[in-house]
Formats: C-alpha cells, structure tokens, sequence
C-alpha cells in the first residue's frame, strides 16, 4: 500500500442467497481525488459502498482504510451518504443537523446551517414532509459538513431535479479540496463527468474498466459518457 | 453511550407521551365509576402496559435492523458492543420509568379507593396502612419488595436481550440464508431451552440449601433472595453472554 492510498479494496466478493453482488473486486483509491462510481442499476455500486461503509459485511476479501482493515473506528474516516432516504422520518432538519453534530466529532454545525441556508432547506421542515429534491439536498449537506478524509456519495443526483442537481453539484465541488477523496456513485454520467478524475466501471459486480478519466478519454478518443453507453450496451 | 442512549429516547418519547396521556384520560374516566373503576385500571393498566413495552423495545431494535433509518446509528463510529448496550440500557431505564408510572396510578386510585370509603384522605394513615400491610398482616416488607423488583429487572433483561440475540443473528449469520428469519426464531426456542435446562440443573444443585427453610412459616428477604438466587444468577450470566455475543455480530458480521 503506497503512502498516498486512502482505500484499497482485495479479492472483495459480497454473495447474497444464490445472487453474487461483487466478485473478486481489486481498487485501490488516492488521497485527493474524485472517483466516479459507474454502472447502471444492480451493477454493485451500493453494495460496494454499503462493504466500504460497513452497513454489509463482504463474503471474502479484504478492505483497508488508510492502511487499517476496516473496524468501528475507521467509521470516523468516512462520510457516507446513503441512497436511500435514511433520516428519521419524525426529526426536522436541525435534528438531524443535531444528531450529527452529537455523533461525529468532525462534524462542522455552523457550516451545515449555512448550507442548508444557502441551498433554501429550512431547519423547522420536518423530514418526512421533504420533498426528494430537498431531502437528496440535505442529505449531501449533512455528509458534506462532516470534515474527514474520504467521502461516499451514492447517487447524490437521483431522483431530484435539475436545479436541485445543480445545487449539489456544486455543494461537492465547493467541498473538495486536495486532502479530501470523493468516491460518486451515478448512472447519471453526463452530469458528473467534468469534475471526474477517476473512473470505475462495475458491471455485473465486477471491475469492468478502472483509471484516470482523462487518459481513458484520450485513449479511448471519447467522452466517459461515450465509454459508458459502450461498456453497458448490452446491458 | 450517552449521545446513543440520549436519541433512544428522543426517537420514541411522542409514543411514550401519548401513551401516559391516553393512560391518565383513561384512568380519570374510570374514576367516574368509582372503585370498581378504578379497581379495574388498577389490574388491567400493568397489563397492557407491559405488553405495549415489551413491543415498544423489540420494535425499536427490529426497526433498526430492518428500515433504512437504521442506517442513521450504525453509520456512526460506535462499537457493536456500545450500540448493543445503549439499546438494553434504554429499555431498563423506560422499564423502571413504567414501573415508577405505576406507582404513581396506585397511589392516586389508592387515595381515591379510600376517599370513596371513608370520606377523607390522610396520607400518613395511608402510608401506615401499607406499611402495617407489608409488615404485618402478609409477612413482607421492603426487602421483599425489592428483590422481587431485581428479580423481575433480571429476567425482563435476560428475556430482552435473548429476543435482540436472536434479531441480531438474523441480521449477520443468517442474513444471507434463505428462511433466515425462522432460523433465527429456531435459534430464540433453543436459547430459552437452554437456559431453562442450565437453570433447572444450577437450581438442583443449590436446593439442599432449602432445608432449612421448609419449616419456616415467613421467609426474610436475604432468605427469598438466597432462593431465587439460582435463577437470577443464571440470568444475569446469560445477559451477559449473550450482549457480548450481539455486540460482536454487531460490529463484525451486520448485514443491514
């Protein structure tokens, strides 16, 4: 493991029943960077993350967090965002800005009300009367506000509306910085090409195609939207 | 612990309020058919209130293995062994909390049951009313109330944590197995017939200790805890077992 590798993936393989999630999956992710997760539904995305995230534990293999195997602790390490609308249904917005701020010692609360100012959620909105848009808002706002080393954000971008996209968009490119890594789950490519500097392509569980964004482009001599409708033409 | 055990209760306080509130209404409602009213509440309100915490605690933690907001605390960077802590925790404190709320209804409908039959409320007589009861005329006193009261917190804990085993077991080694969920079931049967036949086998060997007291008309209380002390012990050495069995699978093997 080079000094500079934050999350380094092995043999990863996650079976559920009869249904193999992730086979034999090899990644290794550099501090600094923004890494596309990409494939199309049922490819493993969540399921890599949710390993990573430690909501699922993997069949076989190994992951490393900063060098670490993965336990409770490499938690504080990792601000992962969830797909699913995961906030209790009964707190409002500054309850769960709260809930953070009690359970993460990195969590930055003034930064998050200022965001959630700036992107128009009222901490009063009770979360169960959220629209997707304001909820898939909030829920970038709050991983964003936690200031630790590797981000997961798995498909920021789905099921809100353009603006909404937007707005996120540019939630996470006002966040990075050279000492954070963001790994951005989506099938949405288009919309999240341009801030790509690494891209991993996983098709039926399996890395189908992994590297830097921009020598794929030059090598391939097209967009990674382009390898991506090649990738999964068949799919 | 104290942030996990704080938002335990903050996630379920509206049901606990409404359901004091809806207790109270009820209560003051039986008060209009007098004694036999408040008699009734009296009997019938442990009940329900038993069975309304009991679901109220397996729910949580079943919520919490099976919905998505689960995610919320098992993101955090909190050992399975904390989280399944704070869990226990949180339902010996809402127990004692019904317990004390009880208490409560007894002396109010006690207060009632009297004024209705003599007329007048005194609550020195009152109080040495169920002092001469509980010293006198059944041959108990506080010493029996309380290790009655530690025996039930015993098994109340024992059964709770045996029921999150079995959810725990669900959701780790079994989550990947078809019929997970009747295993697990399986698996909470042959807990409890264990613990049982292991209990029964501890409580053989310390009977002889008995004798002595067969011919003893009252028991003291260090002499009823003496007797039930197999089965509270039995108990507390399953919890204990059982919680560092959970917190394990919590933390290694969880499948949310």
């Amino acid at each position: 493991m080079n000094g500079n590798e934050i999350l380094k993936i092995e043999n990863l393989t996650k079976k559920y029943f009869n249904k193999t999630a992730l086979e034999d999956v090899n990644i290794s992710v550099e501090k600094g960077k923004i890494y596309g997760l990409l494939g199309p539904n049922g490819s493993g995305k969540t399921t890599l993350m949710k390993v990573i995230a430690q909501l699922h534990k993997q069949t076989s293999g190994q992951v490393f967090i900063s060098g670490n195997p993965l336990s409770y602790e490499s938690k504080s390490s990792i601000s992962y965002m969830p797909t699913e609308n995961f906030l209790y249904d009964s707190f409002k917005v500054k309850h769960a800005v709260k809930f953070y701020a009690d359970m993460y010692k990195d969590f930055r609360e003034d930064y998050a009300m200022n965001i959630l100012e700036e992107i128009k959620v009222d901490p009063e909105f009770r979360i169960a009367k959220l629209s997707s848009g304001l909820n898939g808002k909030l829920k970038v706002a709050l991983a964003l506000s936690r200031n630790t080393d590797l981000y997961m954000l798995d498909e920021p971008l789905n099921g809100v509306d353009v603006l909404s996209r937007d707005t996120i968009m540019d939630l996470i490119t006002k966040s990075y910085d050279e000492t954070k890594t963001f790994i951005i789950s989506t099938h949405l490519v288009s919309e999240i090409e341009k801030i790509l500097d690494s891209v991993i392509f996983l098709k039926d569980g399996r890395v189908e195609l992994f590297g830097d964004a921009e020598e794929l482009r030059l090598s391939k001599g097209t967009s990674v939207e382009g390898l991506y409708k090649e990738v999964y033409k068949n799919v | 612990m104290f942030n996990l055990l704080k938002y335990e209760f903050i996630k379920k306080y509206k049901l606990i309020s409404i359901t004091l509130i809806s207790a109270l209404v009820l209560n003051l409602y039986l008060l209009t058919r007098g004694i036999a009213g408040s008699s009734s509440f009296l009997l019938l309100f442990p009940l329900v209130l038993s069975v309304l915490y009991v679901s109220d605690v397996i729910r949580t933690y079943s919520d919490d293995l099976n919905k998505k907001s689960g995610y919320m605390l098992f993101m955090t960077p909190n050992s399975g062994y904390k989280i399944i802590m704070s869990k226990l925790a949180a339902a010996v404190i809402e127990g004692i909390g019904m317990l004390f709320i009880y208490f409560l209804f007894i002396l109010i409908n006690g207060a009632f049951i009297i004024y209705q039959t003599r007329r007048y409320v005194d609550i020195n007589e009152v109080m040495n009313d169920i002092n001469t009861l509980l010293s006198g005329n059944i041959g108990i006193n506080l010493g029996h109330v309380f290790v009655f009261l530690f025996a039930v917190l015993v098994f109340v804990i024992g059964f709770i944590v045996t029921v999150y085993t079995a959810m725990t077991i669900r959701k780790s080694i079994f989550s990947e197995i078809k019929f997970g969920g009747f295993l697990s079931f399986i698996i909470f049967i042959g807990l409890n017939w264990a613990l049982t036949y292991v209990s029964g086998e501890f409580y053989s060997i310390v009977s002889p200790q008995y004798n002595s007291f067969v011919n003893v008309t009252t028991v003291s209380a260090s002499e009823l805890l003496v007797i039930m002390f197999p089965v509270i012990a039995v108990s507390i050495i399953q919890s204990i077992i059982l919680t560092l069995c959970s917190g394990y699978l919590l933390e290694k093997k969880i499948n949310l």
